[in-house]
């Protein structure tokens, strides 16, 4: 199908390649998505599929915060249809910045995707562990942030890539 | 609003399957016990409200804010 987007103009999506969200993004309407990756960039983006204007820039987050983890409740297994022993994908929402200084990602109110039942949600932590602007790129020594800023770059992108692989084998099934 | 008084071991009921309990109440905060369906989604409020301040932040963007930050992984890789 067909979907129209502002920031990437018109695409052709394959209808097994769109994410249902029954309960949306907090605090907007948009039920359907797409994670986009078209420049091959170190991230993802989370493409509204019924609204153009729509789209959030996303990271794996354990890219950054290698200890990061999501607890779900079997209530939310249940809703997402994950079925035993198989993983879910964990993407957090980045609000840019001009400075990447300023660029947070939200570790409180991370999405939560099966990539078989192709079900997300997003998930409100309440443990008080990770807020919502969690910056990506902690000032800190020149070098370190180099060495750390190559890595996470490749790390992204090895991540992007495996999103858009792990997508695309389940919309051949 | 709707504003009901209630003492400990009280609770209100809302609709039929969702029930507060005021559990304790000390030194100016109230505990409060919910029952609700699974799929019923219970926050604190301000947690809430601050992953929807977040979401809508997030969907501003500039593609050129995109682009510098790629722009600054790439010159990071070459040095």
């Amino acid at each position: 199908m067909k979907i129209a987007t502002t920031r990437f103009g018109e695409l052709e999506i394959e209808e097994s390649r769109i994410i249902h969200m029954p309960d949306g993004i907090i605090g907007f309407e948009e039920k359907r998505f797409v994670i986009l990756n078209p420049e091959k960039m170190p991230f993802c983006w989370f493409q509204a599929v019924d609204n153009p204007d729509m789209a959030f820039v996303v990271i794996d987050p354990t890219v950054f915060v290698p200890e990061y983890q999501v607890r779900l409740t079997r209530e939310e297994y249940d809703r997402l249809e994950v079925r035993p022993d198989r993983e879910v994908l964990v993407l957090a929402l980045v609000t840019m910045a001009p400075d990447p200084g300023k660029i947070t990602a939200n570790l409180q109110g991370p999405i939560v995707l099966n990539p078989e039942s192709m079900l997300a949600r997003q998930i409100v932590l309440e443990d008080g562990n990770y807020g919502t602007r969690h910056p990506l790129f902690a000032k800190g020594e020149q070098r370190q942030a180099r060495v750390n800023g190559t890595a996470k770059n490749q790390a992204m992108r090895k991540v992007a890539a495996q999103f858009d692989s792990a997508l695309q084998s389940h919309a051949a099934l | 609003m709707l504003v009901l008084t209630r003492k400990i071991g009280e609770a209100i009921q809302i609709g039929e399957r969702v029930q507060v309990k005021v559990v304790d109440i000390k030194g100016g905060q109230v505990r409060l016990g919910i029952e609700a369906p699974e799929e019923t989604r219970i926050y604190r409020e301000e947690i809430y409200r601050k992953v929807m301040r977040e979401n809508q932040l997030a969907m501003n963007w500039e593609m050129g804010d995109v682009r510098s930050l790629t722009e600054h992984f790439e010159n990071q890789g070459k040095e």
